[in-house]
């Protein structure tokens, strides 16, 4: 399949070199698996294979895009779309800047990502697969949700400066797990992120969940007082909070635009606690990265805060062309986001439990509908949701109903960070609105942030 | 093809599905352009065709999409084996409520084809805002078009066949400065329903011009004010933010699918049960809201949902009482069983998907709010002690089960004795929803309803963007908390 794309793409290249158009044609096709469980059944199970191509056609400072769905055997309708693009830019008003076009020097080529069992697995391993994780589990009132999507994400590009092409093909898998019960409406997750097959656990998902419900199902629920908790984030909670750094944190284009709480001067500036380092690393499989941007800039690791301490924005290429900054190699899909583990000792939800405190301790694993209240303060707001848990000083644990925080991001990665667990994890935040584009990042399992007010706190579940 | 596709849902029923049906779109298309500062960044278009299958078999559904064509059987094959193997874990197998056999056609209404109009005149509407928007206080400015159209038959084997073309227009305008202490501040104007149809003709010059020279005046307003005050007071939500608060504690919590659980791994359920259905006083009894997909020139309305049904117009809070919720054909049956009495007399026709390679779920029409006997905007500050007039939408959290929200607004201008007195920003509000709701004190007349426009909302696994509409008039809810 791979050669049949790249020699599409390429007579699609030679046919817009011999119109003598300038244009950049992409390529992307996704073969998606979705089993989607309800109520303890299977709600949905569904499969879409769908290739799109996009062509952009740059005439000086214009530029314009025509996107198509299509099939490889449409190379007639293909080249209509380039024909399109290469009109449709006549029309366009010219930008303030000059665009740049990739050129690409060598093909690049990165099947490293895919792994074919995780990719095709079969109906009947996804069924096997969440009976595994709902063993015993399943009852009257407890029913089982959650999904089991898996699939296959190949991109490619060519464009008409040189006859070179890059091609990435990846292979992911999106697993959750959740107990609801019927009546008091509480819910429990587990989750998992895979890039090959033998990352998926089914038991551990397994004894999360036994776990969380023996807790939801015998200690009593409360509603918490308003006041300041020392709060652990468990790694979806911090995932989210990063993905949210990465929007209003450190994207250069944002930040030109007043849609930041950095600042260039702050670059060298102490900002966040010396215990937050957090890179961009391509190098890591587990983020389903892109070891060479659209550009055609190879991609290395890429520190955004060490020890706490700015060391600078990513720029793509389009916003670098329009603020005259130079390119970072970010002119990709995703970026592939790590931060660094801690030296605390805990590798799972059960050894927090055990381990003996001195104060109580409110335990968040996941923070549901954030939203940006004021970017320029990094202020974020989110509910608590999937298995919160008050750990008493006193050894026993308390059920809490859901609270809401209201806090800025320099506020919850600067001096409160008391300490982050020295695992870490990938966590799959794949939210793919229209094509296939798995995102994970890397996270330390927990993360301790004292002394945070709660904003508001439910009187039930 | 349509003959093809008889065939193949022949096909299958043959091999024993119980139902089957297939959304094939000869054609969609979309054209959108964003204008920044001045610079086009984005002139896009797309095309897509395709065709998605559901079969249903043995109580489980299965699906298959693809804009492949070629080979029509293997696709029915997968979406029937996908529904086989689904099969297997059934734990309340599907039924679909009763639905006539239906022949019919819709066109939205549309006197100018934006397909039509060339990207020339596109581009020239798009640097004619930018110049108005470019003004003393805006740091920002951005302006975009966003045009779709797409021609859908439906079949299905309880022998309809639904034939619909559908044009949306969406357009919006922002702004954005900085103030004194560096924090942005942004105002918005979002094209909402404008006259009896939605093509070209919705772009209408004078009304674009008098409302960016109203967002940036507002803004400069915004800049230079003091921050909300935090303390309980009426706060009085404008259609810029009414809209949204029903949209997000009406809305979604009244999706059934939400209710019975079919969410609840991701988007998330809903505080309502079978059991309040007749009985929640959800709010006061000024509060009357209706699912109306019915209300012409809207996205929410669509002539037929994907399952076939028409249009309807259902009162989903009547008075203040939970009567209602907005419902698909298969869920009105299982909430029927599973509460053991008739609730839902019939499906809603609120069952809709984004696209050919999208499933349907249940989703919003037109969440309206009827207008109420409190009059105008000025009678309602008249009557308003100590409050706050909210407007634009600038966050928005919600929890799980919709139980309770804070939202985040572009302007607040606080009132005292029955005057507006001054401009305030980072203004906010919160609450619980049930709550909130039973402390509506005044809904405004006709003169404050307007039809807002929402083509982003978001749900469902794989995620679907939906399009739909809310008229809604200006509101007061008393003792609420805002300012944090």
């Amino acid at each position: 399949m791979k050669e049949r794309i790249l020699q599409t793409l390429r007579a699609l290249n030679a046919y817009a070199v011999e119109k003598g158009y300038e244009v950049v044609i992409f390529f992307h096709e996704e073969d998606s698996y979705l089993m989607r469980f309800a109520n303890s059944a299977v709600s949905l199970n569904t499969n879409e294979h769908l290739i799109r191509l996009e062509a952009t056609a740059y005439e000086g400072r214009k530029r314009a895009t025509y996107e198509m769905i299509t099939d490889l055997n449409q190379i007639e309708a293909m080249k209509q779309g380039i024909d399109f693009a290469a009109e449709m830019v006549h029309h366009a008003m010219p930008l303030s800047y000059d665009p740049t076009i990739p050129t690409l020097k060598a093909d690049f080529i990165d099947e490293n990502g895919y792994d074919a069992e995780l990719a095709k697995l079969s109906n009947e391993e996804r069924l096997a697969y969440f009976n595994q994780v709902s063993r015993n589990l399943e009852t009257e009132d407890l029913k089982l949700g959650g999904i089991f999507s898996n699939g296959t994400n190949i991109l490619a590009q060519i464009n008409t400066k040189s006859e070179y092409a890059q091609y990435f093909k990846t292979s992911d898998s999106q697993v959750t797990a959740v107990l609801s019960h019927q009546k008091l409406k509480w819910e429990v997750i587990a989750e998992q992120s895979a890039q090959k097959k033998t990352d998926l656990d089914p038991e551990k998902l397994n004894r999360d969940l036994t776990f969380l419900i023996e807790h939801y199902q015998n200690d009593a629920p409360q509603q918490l007082p308003l006041a300041s908790y020392d709060i652990v984030f468990g790694h979806a909670a911090t995932a989210e909070m990063v993905r949210f750094m990465n929007w209003i944190g450190f994207n250069g284009g944002l930040m030109k635009r007043g849609y930041s709480f950095l600042t260039e001067e702050e670059i060298g500036q102490k900002i966040l606690s010396e215990k937050i380092t957090l890179k961009d690393d391509p190098t890591i499989l587990e983020t389903f990265p892109q070891k060479q941007d659209f550009m055609g800039i190879d991609r290395n690791p890429y520190p955004l805060f060490m020890d706490g301490v700015f060391q600078g924005f990513i720029w793509n290429q389009d916003d670098a062309d329009e603020f005259g900054a130079e390119p970072t190699g970010h002119t990709v899909m995703h970026n592939s986001l790590v931060l660094e583990g801690g030296e605390q000792e805990i590798d799972s939800l059960q050894d927090l439990v055990k381990q003996p405190r001195e104060k109580d301790i409110l335990y968040i694993p996941y923070l549901h509908y954030m939203n940006i209240v004021n970017p320029s303060q990094g202020l974020i707001t989110g509910s608590s949701r999937f298995g919160s848990l008050l750990l008493k000083a006193d050894g026993s644990v308390v059920v809490p109903y859901n609270v809401r925080l209201t806090q800025s991001l320099l506020e919850i990665f600067g001096e409160k960070v008391a300490w982050l667990s020295n695992k870490t994890i990938p966590y799959n935040v794949s939210n793919s609105y229209g094509a296939r584009n798995p995102i994970a990042l890397i996270v330390p399992k927990f993360i301790r942030v004292n002394d945070l007010e709660i904003s508001h706190a439910n009187d039930s579940y | 093809m349509i003959e093809k596709i008889q065939q193949e849902i022949t096909r299958l029923k043959g091999l024993g599905a119980t139902y089957v049906d297939t959304r094939w779109y000869p054609l969609e298309e979309q054209n959108y352009l964003l204008m920044w500062n001045g610079n086009l960044k984005t002139t896009a278009s797309s095309r897509e065709s395709g065709v998605g299958i559901r079969v249903l078999y043995k109580g489980a559904w299965g699906f298959s999409a693809s804009s492949d064509l070629s080979n029509l059987s293997a696709l029915y094959e997968k979406a029937f084996d996908n529904a086989r193997i689904a099969a297997e874990r059934v734990t309340f197998p599907v039924r679909l409520a009763e639905k006539d056999e239906i022949q019919a056609q819709f066109e939205s209404p549309c006197q100018i084809n934006p397909f039509d109009i060339s990207l020339a005149d596109k581009v020239e509407f798009l640097r004619t805002m930018d110049e108005k928007l470019n003004q003393e206080g805006v740091e920002q400015r951005i302006s975009n078009l966003n045009f779709m159209r797409k021609k859908i038959v439906f079949l299905d084997s309880e022998g309809s066949q639904i034939e619909k073309l559908i044009t949306e227009v969406f357009s919006s305008l922002q702004v954005t400065g900085r103030d004194a202490d560096g924090d942005s501040h942004e105002r918005k104007f979002n094209l909402g329903r404008q006259g009896e149809s939605r093509g070209w003709e919705s772009i209408d010059m004078n009304i674009f011009s008098e409302n960016a020279e109203r967002i940036v005046k507002e803004l400069n307003q915004v800049l230079v004010a003091d921050n909300c005050p935090k303390d309980d007071r009426s706060v009085i939500l404008l259609p810029g933010i009414m809209y949204l608060q029903t949209h997000e504690t009406i809305g979604h919590a009244l999706e059934l699918d939400r209710i019975l659980g079919y969410e609840l791994a991701y988007a998330g359920g809903s505080f309502v049960t079978l059991d309040d259905f007749g009985k929640l006083r959800y709010g006061s009894e000024k509060l009357t809201a209706r699912a109306d997909a019915t209300l012409p020139n809207s996205p929410g309305s669509f002539g037929y949902d994907d399952d076939g049904i028409p249009a309807k117009d259902i009162i989903l809070i009547d008075k203040g009482i939970l009567v209602g919720a907005i419902t698909g054909r298969q869920m009105v049956e299982e909430a029927n069983a599973r509460a053991r009495k008739r609730i839902f007399q019939e499906s809603g026709g609120a069952n809709r998907a984004t696209t050919f390679y999208r499933v349907p779920i249940e989703r919003m029409t037109n969440i309206n709010i009827d207008p109420g006997d409190d009059g105008t905007l000025d009678d309602i500050v008249a009557d308003t002690e100590k409050g706050i007039i909210l407007d634009g939408d600038r966050s928005w959290s919600i929890g799980s089960n919709r139980e309770q929200f804070h939202f985040g607004e572009e302007i607040g201008w606080l009132v005292e004795n029955g005057e507006i007195t001054d401009v305030v920003k980072n203004p906010t509000h919160k609450g619980n929803t049930v709550k909130f709701w039973n402390s509506l004190s005044a809904v405004g007349n006709e003169s404050t309803w307007q039809v807002k426009y929402v083509d982003n909302c978001g749900k469902g696994q794989p995620n679907q963007i939906m399009q739909l509409g809310h008229g809604v008039p200006a509101c007061r809810f008393d003792n609420v908390r805002i300012g944090e």
